[in-house]
Parts: C-alpha cells; structure tokens; sequence
C-alpha cells in the first residue's frame, strides 16, 4: 500500500479522482431508484413468467377401445382428457386413430397434421393414405410423410391392459 | 456510443432543455424536509403518484390472468392468487396500494388546502387535482366488482342504486352502467372496460396537466 | 426565402419549417426571491423524496406478504346472509345514507345532495375562499368547514364500522375472505387440496332411476325445467338428491300448489300420482 501511494505522490500531474458531493448524491439516487423499481418490478415480473417455470404435469392414461376392435385397418376413435388450463378444467374429446401395425403391435396416431396442424383424415383420396384436406398433406398408413409435411404424424404412448387400449401422452413418431 | 446516439437525438430535437428544465430547477427551502423536519407534509404528492405508478404496473399484470367473465372472474382471480407464484404479492400490491394511494392522496390533498396553496394563481390545478381525486375513487369503485365476490357484487349493487336516485337522469346512468336489466356479466365487461382503459387514460391526461402547472408555476411560496 | 433575409424579416421560422421561433423562452422561475438555501431537484431533492418512496415501498411489500388481499366466495344474488360492506373509504357515504332526511323520501339528498355540495364545495373551494390569506388560522371559515368536515367522516367511518363489526357478532358470521383463508389453511394442514368454491359437487346420482314415478315426471313435463337429468340448471334446483332436503311431504306440497317460480301441478297430476312422484323423489338422497 505504503508503495503504492509513494507513486501516486511522485507524479504530481495525477489527480485523485474524488467523488463530488452532486456525483455522490446522482449514485445514491440511482441505488434509490433501482430499488424501488426492482422492488416493484421483480415480483411481478415473477408473477408474469411463472407458466414457463411450471413443471408440466404427467397426462395420465386413459381407456379408450377393447383391444379385440382393432384392426389392421385405421380407425379413429375418440376419448375424453382432463385437461386443466389455468382455472378452466375441462373435459375435451380428442381423437386417435388406431390400428394394428404389420409387425402386430397396436399402435395410435394422433390425426393433427405436422405440416400445420388441420385435422387429417384416413383414405378418402382412395390409396390408403391419411391425407390433410388444408394443403393436401399425405401420410402412410405407419404415419410417415410423403408429401407436403416435414415430419410424421405423432403417436400416442399405448399400454395395453385388461384386453383393453389405453392411451397415454403424445410422443414423436416410433414406426418410421 | 449512448451518448452520441443522445448527441445525434438531441441535433435534431433539442431534448436537452426538456429534461434539464425538470432536473435543475430549484427547490425551495421550505418545503426540503432538510432544512424543516414539518416540510415532510409535501412530500404526500410525490407518494401519491410512486404509489400511481405501481398501481398501473400491477394492473397491467394482473390482466394477463385475470379474464371479465362472471363465470371465469372470480376462479381466475382464485388462481391467480394462490396458484401462481408470487400471485399474492401482485395482487396485494394492487389491493392494498389502492387503499395506500386514496390516503396519500387524502393528505396531498389537506396539505394543499391547509397550506393555502391553491389560491391564485393555482385554482385551475386546484380542481385538476379535485378531478384526479374523483377518478381515483371511481378506480376503486369500478375496481373492487372485478373479482366477482359477495363483497364485489353487493357494493356495486348498492352503488348502481345511488346513481339511480339521481334526480331524471338516474335511471339513464343506472342502465348505462349496468348494462343489462341486472347486475351480471354486462355490468363487469363495462366496469372492466372502464377500470381499466377509460379512468387510468383519463388519469394520465389529469397527471400530466397537474405535473405541467407545477412545473409552470412552481411550488406555493413559504407561509 | 427565409434564410438570405433572416435580419430583416419580422417573423424568423425554424429551420425549413413554418413555425415560427419562439420570442419568449420558458424560462422557470426561480426562486431567488423566496429567501433561505434552495437546491436542485436532481439529484439533491428528488433523493429525499425516494429515500422515503423506499420506505413506503418497503412497508407495502410486508404488508402484501403479512396480509393477503381478501377474497370471498363468489358472487351469489341469493345469499341473504352476506353483510355488504364497501371499502373503507366509502364507508362514511355509506353510513350517511342511514339517518333521516338523507334516506326514504329524502334519499336523494344523501346520494346527491349532501355529497354533491360538500364536493362541488371542496372542488370550487379556489373561487369560495379568494382571500390572500393562506395561512389556515387566518381562514376560520374555510379551516373550520374543512374540519368539521374532517371530524364528521371519521365519525361516520367510525360508526359504520363499528354498527358492522356489531353485526358480525350479533348474527355470528366470520366475514368470507376469513372463512375462505381459514378453510384453506385447514386443508393445508391435513395435507387436502385447497378447497375450491367454484367446482360443483359430483352431482348425486339418481336412486331407482327406473322407477315407474320416472314416466310421471315426464308426463308433467318436469325435466324441460330440472332438465332431463335431473340435475337442475340456472337457478332451477336439482330433483336428483333431493331428498335431502325435503321429506316427502314438502315435495308433495310443492308439486302440489308450486313454489317461487315454479307452477302448481294440481291440475295435471292426480293427487295419486302427486304422491307416487313424491315417494320417489323423496328417496333421492345423494348419501344412502
């Protein structure tokens, strides 16, 4: 220290950088008014962003279908979720279309399209293809895409239990 | 680089005298608590509008939950608090500040009276302020149906009843500010409506004309 | 044009536009003739003014976390229970409109009256009091007022509030935001979900649903209004678990000669068939 202030002295032309009394007050007015305005802003800024922090819950299975109406053939059926949005629980029905794959697993496609997101629908062009009526999207029967979309169409996670289909979360496509 | 994109705003707008107008005027004596502890009375006005300010931040964020909705009002108000995080804060921020900024408000206002200083030539700010009052108590009033509670829903039936027994107009006014033939779902989309655009936009163009005949005519004197 | 003769010319505009430049600058005014030490707004001033915005700041955050805004249960038309009370800074209009002249034949002089006077007074209160003066113990008239005023509101708030808390032991209610913050504390500590007023209980299902009394309340035309289920809709109470709450006799009543808004079915029924619908509805209970 004692060194280092013999060389502050031996330069006369350095000056002491001394805060002035108005410089003092400007910071201790911006310390004031930081506070203030973090103390105000950040519980709401918490409060705002909360829905990103939140865990996502685990969507449960639900019973669908006996497993003795499944065919080789697609086939929608629909089903009721809980779905709990903020304050608004509901009930809505969603739809999957099951069908038993070639290797004899069963297996759930969800019917939103992955181009952007119209409803698709089974074979109505007459070539066994699920096919988007929004902008002529078409997949294979395993939910691989071949025209339009950039990826396959989802599956639902599928437990099997009791010689009935319950269906779970969606998850990205397995089959292709 | 902040300040030569200030140098290059201010060639061309001339901000500077704006803002040094504000900054540098002189404060009197007698109302810097520094020199007399009793000069802490004007310091009411300035709470009034810290308290303003967090008022119109909390409310800003309370509406990105709260839906005007009797069926959703009251279970998204339900949420908001206990549900999601530091909900309970920001709506207590709300709550209890508008109780705050009606007493900060009330001593702004008996200072200003007690000290006289709405005499010429400050009569205009004097009913400015007066008007800034009443939309204040119209905030409060407008405010607490929006939960859509008991409290809510019995205070703003009593309140239409009064606007009703005013002389020919009542039943005009009560309609007008029901909506429909009861208090329901029609009354709290207006009552939204008007807490929340119509009142603070009145407010702000209030506070702006009190803060430039302040600035205009300075501080009242010393006694 | 401007620019070559600017010397000349009487009205000088600004740059290339067409306003004129100002003759007069805003200058403030200063207060070089108060006498006594001024100092700048910023930072000197505005400094005092926040360390004391800190403070209110810092008191109303403790107060959010200390005391949560009350919330009660929703809004219900029909609970003739609840005690309206506004806010407190309401409470002195409130209290007003209680007392003779200001209400029955008078109300309109407490709801316009009164207050229309007393705040078309303050706010004119500039051109009532236009004396020099303004030192408040050289204005008794407008001091005085202004707290005879004073007292008379606190003494309002006073009364109102205390006829209130009067009432809340008289009839022995809890008011709803507490009963609500303790019911949910309750929950909390048996480690239940918090309770929520908004969501319906399981509706109760429906006890010899095949019943030949079933026919009859088809016949009558009950379900257009309880609805095919029985469950009730807006304002029309559920038949399913209703047994509850009446016996069967006071079903037989109601159907009988009708309630509120619901019409008598003597006509339509026969007191037989009055009778076997009652038995069935009677035996409507949610809990067996």
């Amino acid at each position: 220290m004692s060194n280092h202030d013999q060389h502050e002295s031996s330069h006369k032309s350095v000056k002491r950088k001394e805060m002035s009394r108005r410089q003092f007050l400007s910071y201790t007015l911006g310390g004031a008014g930081a506070f203030m305005g973090a103390g105000m802003i950040l519980p709401m800024v918490r409060f705002a962003v909360d829905p990103l922090l939140v865990k996502k819950t685990e969507s449960v299975f639900v019973k669908v279908v006996a497993e003795s109406e499944i065919g080789n053939e697609p086939k929608e059926f629909k089903f009721q979720i809980n779905q709990v949005d903020g304050w608004y629980e509901s009930e809505p029905q969603i739809a999957a279309w099951i069908a038993r794959g070639q290797d004899g697993k069963i297996y759930a496609l969800s019917p939103i399209c992955k181009h952007l997101g119209c409803t698709v629908n089974w074979n109505t062009q007459g070539d066994n293809h699920y096919f988007c009526p929004c902008h002529g999207a078409e997949y294979t029967v395993d939910g691989k895409q071949l025209k339009v979309a950039p990826k396959p169409l989802d599956e639902y996670q599928v437990k099997l239990q009791d010689g009935n289909v319950y269906l779970g979360p969606i998850i990205p496509n397995t089959r292709v | 680089m902040i300040k030569s994109i200030y140098n290059w705003i201010d060639e061309r707008l001339d901000i500077t005298p704006m803002w040094r107008d504000v900054a540098d005027h002189e404060v009197p004596e007698h109302v810097n608590p520094a020199h007399h502890f009793s000069a802490f009375v004007y310091c009411f006005g300035g709470l009034t509008f810290f308290i303003t300010v967090i008022q119109i931040l909390s409310g800003m964020f309370l509406t990105m939950y709260y839906v005007p909705d009797i069926i959703n009002a009251y279970a998204s108000v339900d949420y908001l608090q206990s549900k999601v995080a530091f909900g309970g804060i920001v709506r207590g921020m709300h709550h209890w500040g508008a109780s705050l900024v009606i007493v900060m408000m009330f001593l702004h206002t008996l200072r200003v009276f007690f000290t006289g200083s709405y005499k010429a030539p400050r009569e205009m700010n004097w009913v400015v302020g007066m008007l800034i009052f009443f939309i204040m108590l119209g905030l409060g009033f407008t405010g607490y149906l929006l939960p859509w509670d008991n409290k809510a829903y019995y205070a703003t039936k009593v309140g239409i009843q009064i606007a009703d027994s005013v002389p020919i107009a009542g039943p005009y006014i009560k309609q007008l500010m029901q909506g429909g033939d009861i208090v329901g779902a029609q009354t709290l989309t207006r009552f939204f409506a008007i807490h929340v655009f119509f009142l603070p936009g009145a407010l702000l163009a209030m506070l702006a004309a009190h803060f430039i005949m302040i600035r205009k005519q300075g501080i009242s004197g010393p006694l | 044009m401007a620019a070559s003769s600017k010397g000349n010319e009487k009205v000088v505009y600004v740059g290339d536009s067409r306003i004129r430049k100002g003759t007069s600058p805003n200058i403030p005014a200063d207060y070089s003739a108060f006498p006594g030490k001024s100092e700048a707004f910023i930072p000197n001033f505005l400094l005092k003014e926040w360390m004391v915005g800190v403070v209110v700041l810092v008191g109303l955050l403790v107060l959010t976390i200390a005391e949560p805004a009350p919330l009660g249960y929703p809004a219900d038309p029909l609970n003739a229970a609840f005690i309206p009370m506004p806010d407190w800074y309401f409470l002195f209009l409130y209290q007003l409109l209680k007392y003779p002249y200001v209400s029955q034949d008078y109300l309109v002089l407490g709801t316009v009256g009164v207050p229309g006077i007393a705040f078309g007074a303050l706010m004119l209160a500039p051109f009532l009091d236009t004396g020099k003066e303004r030192r408040f113990y050289r204005r008794p008239i407008a001091s005085s007022l202004m707290i005879l005023s004073l007292i008379a509101i606190v003494y309002l708030t006073k009364v109102s509030w205390d006829f209130y808390t009067h009432e809340l032991r008289l009839t022995n209610t809890i008011p709803e935001h507490k009963l609500r913050e303790e019911k949910a504390r309750e929950a909390a500590e048996k480690g239940q979900e918090r309770p929520n007023p908004m969501k319906k209980e399981k509706p109760a299902a429906l006890v010899d649903a095949d019943d030949p009394a079933t026919a009859i309340l088809k016949k009558a035309q009950c379900i257009t209004c309880h609805a095919a289920d029985l469950q009730g809709q807006a304002g029309i109470p559920a038949l399913a678990g209703v047994g509850d709450r009446l016996t069967k006799e006071e079903i037989a009543e109601i159907v009988t000669n009708g309630r509120n808004n619901m019409p008598s079915f003597k006509e339509q029924l026969s007191t037989a068939e009055i009778d076997q619908v009652a038995t069935w509805l009677a035996k409507q209970k949610a809990v067996q």
